[in-house]
């Protein structure tokens, strides 16, 4: 997969606007910001289509790749967008990381930890935040770069 | 005292996943315990409606188990001291109520230890944190990024 991909998941509470333009997207930011609901209504659009309630707008398919059975489900997957949450303890393995960079899948990736031995850029982290009054819209929020650790640092002296 | 342990951690009473160990574990008195209102509220912005119900402003009535992750793992570690929650389930909106809860423990003569993985903000004031893979106590936010950062901790 190359070039960006819009993406509008959205039920009757919540609706989401995210945009991925690399293959490693990681998101990330405060506690309640939404990120685990959006895996969420992934996963049960995946499960269930349009009779989940749920609206998924893509250019490619959305897929939830969670700890079970995952590195059988990764290898047999092409040209999706794999949403990954925290929760998925195979995030931090090598096994992983070498399966992602052989891929032809886009990856969003909910977590704090730094992975190192994934090949993301500082530029795709983002959080989520509201982006209405009535807080029922969200979008991505560009919150974290290689600038805003040095900036931390340098704050502190 | 706050104890964290920076990077990767391997313990029998380590739990990767504490939104899932809540799910399977809470019980109904944490839920409505007067430290939990207030990190629901000020976490999710949702009101306890009883210790099985939750009014949030935007998923409606849930149920418990759909609380954030982050205001789950600040409940298990103010009521199951026998384990070590990863803390990166928590964002920084979760740091004061970690500080809290460890003098809330304190009182009780107890410590609180848990995991992380990213440098989470404690704010600029001074604090007594013992970072669990040194034996180092810090006491303030310079102290701690560089004592994570300077000994390759992340």
């Amino acid at each position: 997969m190359i070039g960006k991909y819009e993406i509008e998941i959205y039920n009757k509470r919540v609706h989401y606007f995210l945009t991925v333009k690399r293959n490693i997207t990681i998101l990330q930011g405060h506690s309640a910001t939404g990120k685990t609901e959006l895996i969420r209504l992934v996963s049960e659009y995946e499960q269930n289509g349009a009779s989940s309630g749920i609206t998924v707008k893509c250019g490619a398919s959305c897929t939830v790749l969670t700890s079970v059975d995952w590195e059988s489900r990764l290898s047999r997957l092409g040209k999706h967008i794999v949403f990954i949450d925290e929760t998925a303890s195979f995030l931090s393995s090598q096994r992983f990381a070498e399966m992602v960079r052989g891929s032809d899948n886009y990856f969003v990736i909910v977590t704090r930890d730094d992975l190192q031995q994934l090949p993301y850029s500082v530029d795709e982290i983002y959080g989520l935040r509201n982006v209405s009054s009535s807080s029922k819209y969200k979008s991505f929020k560009k919150v974290y770069n290689e600038m805003y650790k040095l900036q931390n640092l340098d704050s502190l002296t | 005292m706050l104890k964290i342990h920076y990077g990767a951690l391997e313990s029998d009473n380590y739990i990767f996943n504490p939104d899932a160990f809540f799910n399977n574990t809470y019980e109904d008195e944490w839920i409505t315990d007067d430290l939990s209102v207030q990190m629901i509220k000020d976490i999710d912005g949702s009101e306890v409606i009883g210790p099985r119900a939750i009014d949030s402003p935007f998923l409606g009535s849930i149920p418990t188990e759909r609380l954030s992750g982050g205001v789950k793992t600040l409940i298990l570690m103010n009521n199951d001291n026998e384990h070590i929650f990863n803390a990166s389930a928590c964002g920084d909106n979760c740091a004061k109520w970690i500080l809290a809860i460890t003098d809330r423990l304190e009182k009780k003569g107890k410590d609180l230890t848990i995991r992380l993985g990213y440098l989470m903000d404690f704010g600029n004031d001074t604090f007594d944190i013992e970072i669990a893979n040194l034996k180092k106590v810090v006491h303030n936010k310079k102290e701690l990024v560089e004592a994570v950062l300077d000994n390759g901790l992340l």
